[in-house]
């Protein structure tokens, strides 16, 4: 994914927490501009503990 | 074991009306016995959760930790055998997603997830600002005194969720009796009975009448709303389906009642303390009108601040190990949310309200798979109601002693008499 494209918004499916790539979540400590493919695998929903297949790109 | 005076105040509801009584009883607990089992007077034993890291380790398990094998909030022996007796052998008075495990707790929370999410209310929130202003209008009408719990948050949220339910506006003072009759059921000032309970079978039966006033509400509903469907949230639990049929009788009851209960009680309590805590706190009212944008953080730490669900309870479905203590199966857990919201290895300076706290993760909603549905909603209408008093809000003080309600449940202020001035 080039960084020309556009972010894209995923949503935790358990909690409805919202992971904006262009935001990122610093308190999580992925910087703004971190896309969902670069997010660790075994990162979980700072809200619930939901594991990240669990969410869902949604248009917001 | 939790030595016995400690174990009978984290149960007792005239503790929790005492902040510094039920505060001290918890930091003992996490300062010299973080994760062991109490037994009250009259209870089973059952595991103290009191610390934030725990409450996660155990809310992250459903498998293994259950919400419906055992009652799920606190309930004296005799009591839960009365219960069992009268409900066919189950522990629960309803049976609601609370009370539920996989799969019924997931097929039946996907019925009405999509409603709660913030896509979906962002339709709402022209309204419920609209209602918001409408009771900051009240608050000035009221002049330079009020009841901010009684008067205010108390009523607001209660119209939010029951105009979203699509109860009429005219019904909403019966569902405020009944919903405080529930969680202060224990409150000589609040239950039915209107005096302290000191008889098990007249507490329960009173308990029961409340139930029962919600299903023969509630049940007039369905049948409208499955005859005349609308757009509220009573539509789709009355014409809901899991697995192509249609929710069963008691789940369905259940469903109304703690939306009708828990969506707006949590909610008033979190704001009147809310209130409460700007009210001791004018360093902290001054930085919030100063800088709007702290709202937000505000919030979460009234959420903090108040955590109106005070426990939920679980049980073990097999032989486990948390904080290096062996817990068996069929053990029971409590697990104390204000408690977490409180773990000095958590939070810096716990017992500050600090509202540029950050991080700032309570567990006041719970966490995992049974993470409160309605948080959205709630955070919803609080940004709503102070984004709309805050402007006009020029300063606040207590007028009067704030009293909280006694229960070991859900509960907040009661009472938060304030003095203020607005334009």
């Amino acid at each position: 994914m080039s960084d020309a494209e556009p972010f894209l918004v995923w949503q935790c499916r358990t909690c409805g927490y919202i992971y904006e790539e262009a935001q990122g979540d610093p308190l999580e400590g992925l910087a703004p501009g971190t896309r969902w493919r670069d997010v660790p695998d075994n990162w979980i929903c700072p809200s619930c503990g939901t594991s990240k297949p669990e969410f869902d790109m949604v248009e917001i | 074991m939790i030595p016995q005076d400690v174990a009978d105040a984290i149960v007792d509801p005239k503790a929790y009306a005492d902040q510094a009584r039920i505060d001290g009883a918890f930091k003992w607990i996490r300062e010299n016995a973080p994760l062991e089992q109490a037994q009250p007077q009259g209870f089973d034993p059952f595991w103290v959760v009191s610390k934030h890291a725990d409450i996660l380790e155990v809310e992250k398990q459903n498998d293994l930790f259950h919400n419906g094998d055992r009652p799920t909030t606190l309930m004296p022996i005799e009591m839960e055998k009365k219960v069992r007796a009268t409900m066919g052998g189950s522990p629960h008075l309803v049976r609601s997603l609370v009370q539920m495990d996989n799969p019924d707790h997931m097929n039946y929370r996907r019925l009405t997830q999509g409603w709660f999410l913030p896509q979906n209310l962002r339709s709402r929130e022209a309204r419920i600002r609209e209602i918001a202003k409408s009771f900051v209008d009240k608050m000035a009408a009221c002049g330079e005194r009020c009841d901010f719990a009684r008067d205010i948050s108390f009523l607001y949220p209660l119209h939010v969720i029951m105009e979203v339910m699509g109860v009429p506006e005219s019904d909403e003072p019966r569902m405020l009796k009944l919903t405080q009759e529930l969680f202060g059921s224990a409150d000589p000032d609040l239950n039915r009975n209107a005096r302290a309970v000191t008889d098990l079978d007249e507490g329960l039966k009173a308990i029961q009448e409340v139930v029962g006033d919600f299903v023969a509400y509630f049940n007039a509903v369905t049948e409208d709303r499955r005859a005349n469907p609308r757009d509220d949230l009573a539509s789709v639990i009355a014409n809901g389906k899991i697995d192509g049929a249609p929710l069963g009788f008691f789940e369905a009851m259940s469903y109304y009642i703690i939306a009708a209960t828990a969506g707006h009680d949590t909610t008033s309590n979190t704001t009147a303390g809310g209130m409460w805590a700007l009210a001791e706190n004018p360093d902290q009212f001054a930085k919030l009108k100063a800088d709007r944008s702290l709202i937000p953080g505000f919030l979460e730490e009234s959420i903090r601040w108040v955590t109106p669900v005070k426990h939920f309870m679980r049980s073990a479905t097999a032989d486990a190990e948390v904080r290096g203590q062996k817990i068996a199966e069929g053990d029971w857990l409590m697990l104390s949310y204000p408690s977490g919201n409180r773990d000095a290895d958590a939070f810096d300076r716990p017992f500050d309200f600090e509202i540029t706290r950050s991080p700032n993760k309570h567990v006041a909603f719970g966490y995992g798979a049974h993470v409160c549905l309605g948080q959205h909603l709630g955070r919803l209408e609080m940004r709503a109601l102070w984004e709309e008093l805050l402007p006009r809000l020029e300063s606040v003080e207590l007028d009067g002693e704030p009293r909280l309600m006694q229960s070991n449940f859900v509960c907040g202020p009661k009472s938060v008499p304030i003095r203020y001035k607005m334009h």
